[in-house]
């Protein structure tokens, strides 16, 4: 049985990098563009960490507020964006989906961007996955996950519940999911 | 016939200004008052006394020595001020002011500074009263774009970043943003809220920054392109290798 997420099929992962870094409401058109095209299986989204708090200096611990640092809506499922949106890594079933996802880039950005392929989101679970998630059970060593297209969607220190946005979880299977984590 | 002094070569518009940067022949774009600097500086509150470190030094009494006649002291050193700094932080998409060239325009141009360089920042460390005379004549000049450099005291990342939609440096604190056309700051260099909304003039345009900027990039003017910069820089560089060896001849 395959186990892993992505290696064994024939998905692709596309890596979409905008000359600047975007506003939200740029940052909410695009994912909503790309999420209308079909064949798209998971995206994920980094950037520069927009903090709620100040971390170090004579200001530490005062509120930021930073205005970039708003809840955006994709696909009806609300989330709040904690990164400037920098780029946008995207699994697409194959590779016909890859024009399409091009067009909906060229609608939603009004500057250029790079579009390349290859493998940009971890694909077999790591020790440190292992350390988070556990075996199955004690005969099976396989990682205690029900679905592995989690795996490289958010940092492996952070929480699900507030990283990771499950557009669509009524049509949840193995085959077509979008999810939107935030990082 | 008096000695002028040469500073840095080069034909091209990129080395023209570093001259400029470097001998302080720098021209004014803004006004910034006196409180408003002083509040977004956050070393203390507009209007307040300067607190000190020592009794000025006319009442210290200061030991014979020779080369204290000659050097005068700075107003902030004669006051016995508190050593301030205050650091910028600059883009490399065409900001006016490299940290190198911010630091000789410093160390060059101005008495009692310490100046630091980092890639993406620098830093400036003086007198409390001289570093606010040194900062007015920084942020009011065309050595500062605001919409491509910044005052940061800490959380300085933003200089090799790809630059916001609007055309500004990102800044994770958010102490400065494009507000109505102009830059505002509304909080001071370490990201603490002050008490008003200082605004900092209009971020300069994309050809303006390219004109008046003293990085050298592939799509604006190139390193190469000044043959006589490179033949400059592999000259220094030709000598300290050698002197790296120490040559008996």
């Amino acid at each position: 049985m395959v186990r892993t997420a992505t290696v064994t099929g024939k998905l692709k992962q596309i890596r979409i990098f905008p000359q600047r870094l975007l506003l939200p409401e740029t940052a909410e058109k695009l994912l909503n563009e790309i999420d209308s095209v079909k064949g798209v299986v998971r995206m994920l989204i980094s950037g520069k960490n927009l903090p709620r708090k100040i971390s170090c200096g004579p200001g530490t611990g005062k509120d930021v507020n930073h205005p970039d640092r708003i809840i955006i809506h994709v696909s009806g499922c609300a989330f709040e964006l904690h990164v400037i949106v920098g780029e946008v890594l995207v699994e697409v079933d194959d590779e016909s989906v890859v024009e399409e996802l091009r067009k909906a880039c060229e609608r939603a950005l009004p500057f250029p961007f790079e579009l390349k392929r290859g493998y940009f989101i971890k694909t077999k679970a790591t020790l440190t996955d292992y350390g988070k998630y556990g075996f199955k059970s004690k005969y099976d060593e396989t990682i205690n996950l029900e679905d592995e297209r989690i795996l490289g969607m958010v940092d492996p220190h952070a929480k699900l519940e507030t990283d990771l946005c499950l557009i669509k979880p009524e049509e949840m299977s193995l085959s077509r999911t979008a999810e939107e984590p935030i990082q | 016939m008096a000695y002028k002094p040469q500073y840095y070569p080069g034909n091209t518009s990129v080395a023209k200004n570093r001259r400029k940067h470097m001998s302080g022949d720098v021209e004014k774009l803004r006004d910034i008052s006196d409180e408003d600097l002083t509040a977004i500086l956050g070393h203390r509150a507009p209007g307040a006394d300067y607190p000190s470190t020592h009794p000025p030094l006319a009442e210290m009494g200061e030991p014979d020595c020779p080369v204290r006649e000659v050097v005068e002291p700075t107003p902030g050193a004669a006051a016995g001020d508190r050593m301030r700094y205050v650091q910028f932080s600059d883009s490399m998409y065409n900001a006016p002011s490299v940290p190198y060239w911010r630091s000789y325009h410093a160390a060059i141009n101005y008495k009692g500074v310490d100046p630091g360089t980092l890639s993406g920042r620098q830093v400036n460390e003086m007198r409390e009263r001289d570093l606010e005379a040194f900062s007015k004549d920084v942020c009011s000049s065309e050595m500062t774009d605001w919409g491509l450099s910044g005052m940061r005291g800490c959380t300085v990342h933003g200089h090799s970043l790809r630059l916001q939609e609007d055309g500004t440096m990102f800044d994770m604190l958010d102490r400065r943003r494009l507000e109505g056309g102009v830059m505002v700051m509304d909080k001071d260099q370490v990201g603490v809220p002050i008490d008003r909304k200082v605004n900092l003039g209009k971020p300069m345009s994309e050809s303006e920054a390219a004109k008046r900027t003293t990085f050298y990039r592939v799509d604006n003017v190139s390193f190469r392109s000044d043959k006589e910069v490179v033949e400059h820089v592999q000259k220094v560089w030709e000598l300290r290798t050698k002197y790296g060896f120490v040559p008996k001849a």
